[in-house]
């Protein structure tokens, strides 16, 4: 019996350090930066995603907006401010604090209070029962039931216990999160020198994020100033990579096909054809059409 | 005992309450959006200031929207990369032409696009002269709330938002608004 209630007291040390530490956590102040406040965005023209995630040319363009208002020096409140006065509450991915945003916060608080309040109230009721004059031997059938339902309470938390932890979003959130931060300023910097038609510069920048962050826009972007900074070779080699990876990817096709040509490859019209197969609405056909009737 | 089965009945309906608010105001955001019509843009009636617009037109002209205070302005959200708009420039080119004298101005809003492609579409639609406002990083189109293209927002004289339409909008559809606008 001592060894059991050890156990559970133990049990609930491990969960409650841990619900401190994830408390610790989410509310730990953390310096906001573009991606985060567009990870708090929901994109107002494609479902469910985020600002941050989508790559349509609106959420794109909210983005863009902002860092151009982080870059006047608005806070985050400010901005988020100015996206709900757009686009109503429903761009926020988190319900606010106002109107029924506080009633998604306060009841499921409220229902963890109440069946809180229930379980101290019947374990405060047992000791009174055997002075009812019920046999101290035997077990009760109603301590019966308690334990049981003791036991269910344990397996729950147990359950969510090994959820939270298990569920691959975990790994997902951490630390990927903390690198996206740290390379969104460098980001922000290539993209800044690329309009200012550094691109030579911003190749390198973009080269530093792909190394921790190899996704295919980053590497489409190294790829695309390589070639603007008249180092073709590199810029066919990356686009290739990102095309093995993803074979839809048109603008891939796009950079490819010109960096082949730029280097005299035999392969640039064939690869250009695919591109304007591809993506016939793409705004760069006009363009590819008279590369193609000069070559 | 008694008592204990009101407390038990008022936490169940808490808690059905609670699912149920929870679950409606879910489903509320999912169908936010208008329902669409079965002709035509999905369309909303506004109110409120029209928000700034200046910058460069794609001919490189110095635009300013509170210059038009006074006239009823057309404002398209369009990119020569949009199929839709392709069908939907020349039926705003032909409002242009129509109500002009009576004071229509219709200024487009061209986003994440090269001024080279969008004045090769206008050209191409045979419309060069229609005015656009060039937007490259799509902010401009953000801060009218826009959330795709092409959209359309009328301003009537005294510069206030009255229609917001998601979709390409028709002759039909600018009958029915414009004429109203610019009899006020």
């Amino acid at each position: 019996m001592r060894l059991r209630r050890l156990l559970l007291l133990g049990v609930a040390a491990v969960l409650l350090a841990a619900a401190g530490a994830a408390l610790w956590r989410s509310a730990a102040p953390r310096p906001e930066t573009a991606h985060s406040i567009a990870d708090q965005l929901l994109c107002p023209a494609c479902q469910g995603e985020s600002v941050a995630r989508s790559q349509s040319p609106m959420a794109a363009a909210m983005r863009d907006t902002i860092e151009q208002q982080l870059a006047a020096g608005r806070s985050p409140g400010q901005i988020r401010r100015f996206f709900v006065d757009r686009y109503g509450t429903g761009v926020l991915a988190e319900p606010g604090y106002d109107g029924i945003g506080i009633l998604l916060w306060v009841l499921p608080s409220l229902a963890v209070g109440a069946v809180a309040f229930l379980v101290v109230r019947q374990r405060r009721r047992r000791p009174a029962e055997p002075a009812r004059g019920e046999p101290d031997t035997a077990p009760s059938p109603r301590t019966g039931r308690a334990r049981t339902w003791d036991a269910v309470a344990v397996a729950v938390i147990a359950l969510v216990a090994v959820v939270a932890f298990t569920s691959p979003e975990r790994g997902n959130t951490d630390r990927p999160a903390r690198a996206a931060d740290a390379t969104s300023s460098l980001l922000t910097l290539a993209r800044s020198l690329e309009d200012q038609g550094r691109y030579a510069e911003a190749a390198e920048v973009y080269r530093d994020v792909v190394a921790q962050q190899p996704d295919d826009r980053t590497r489409l972007r190294l790829a695309f100033t390589l070639l603007r900074s008249d180092r073709a070779a590199e810029a066919a080699t990356t686009a290739g990579e990102v095309l093995r990876d993803s074979p839809g990817s048109t603008e891939a096709l796009l950079i490819l096909g010109l960096a082949q040509r730029a280097t005299g490859s035999p392969d640039a019209t064939a690869t250009l054809r695919r591109f304007l197969k591809a993506a016939p609405d793409d705004p760069a056909v006009p363009e590819v059409r008279r590369l193609l009737a000069k070559s | 005992m008694s008592r204990r089965r009101v407390v038990g009945a008022l936490l169940a309906t808490a808690a059905v309450v609670s699912l149920g608010i929870t679950l409606a105001s879910g489903m509320g955001r999912a169908s936010d959006a208008p329902e669409p019509s079965a002709t035509g843009p999905v369309t909303q009636a506004r109110s409120g200031t029209a928000p700034g617009l200046s910058g460069r037109t794609l001919t490189g002209a110095a635009f300013d929207l509170t210059t038009l205070r006074g006239k009823v302005v057309l404002v398209n959200v369009w990119a020569s990369w949009c199929d839709p708009c392709r069908a939907e420039l020349p039926v705003l080119a032909g409002a242009q032409r129509r109500w002009s004298a009576e004071g229509l101005e219709v200024v487009g809003i061209d986003i994440r696009d090269n001024a080279e492609s969008a004045l090769g579409l206008l050209s191409e639609l045979g419309i060069p002269d229609l005015r656009s406002v060039a937007d490259p990083r799509g902010t401009v189109a953000v801060a009218w709330g826009a959330r795709g293209v092409p959209e359309t927002f009328v301003v009537d004289r005294t510069g206030h938002v009255r229609w917001w339409a998601q979709g390409a909008v028709d002759a039909a559809w600018l009958e029915e608004r414009i004429p109203p606008l610019l009899a006020s």
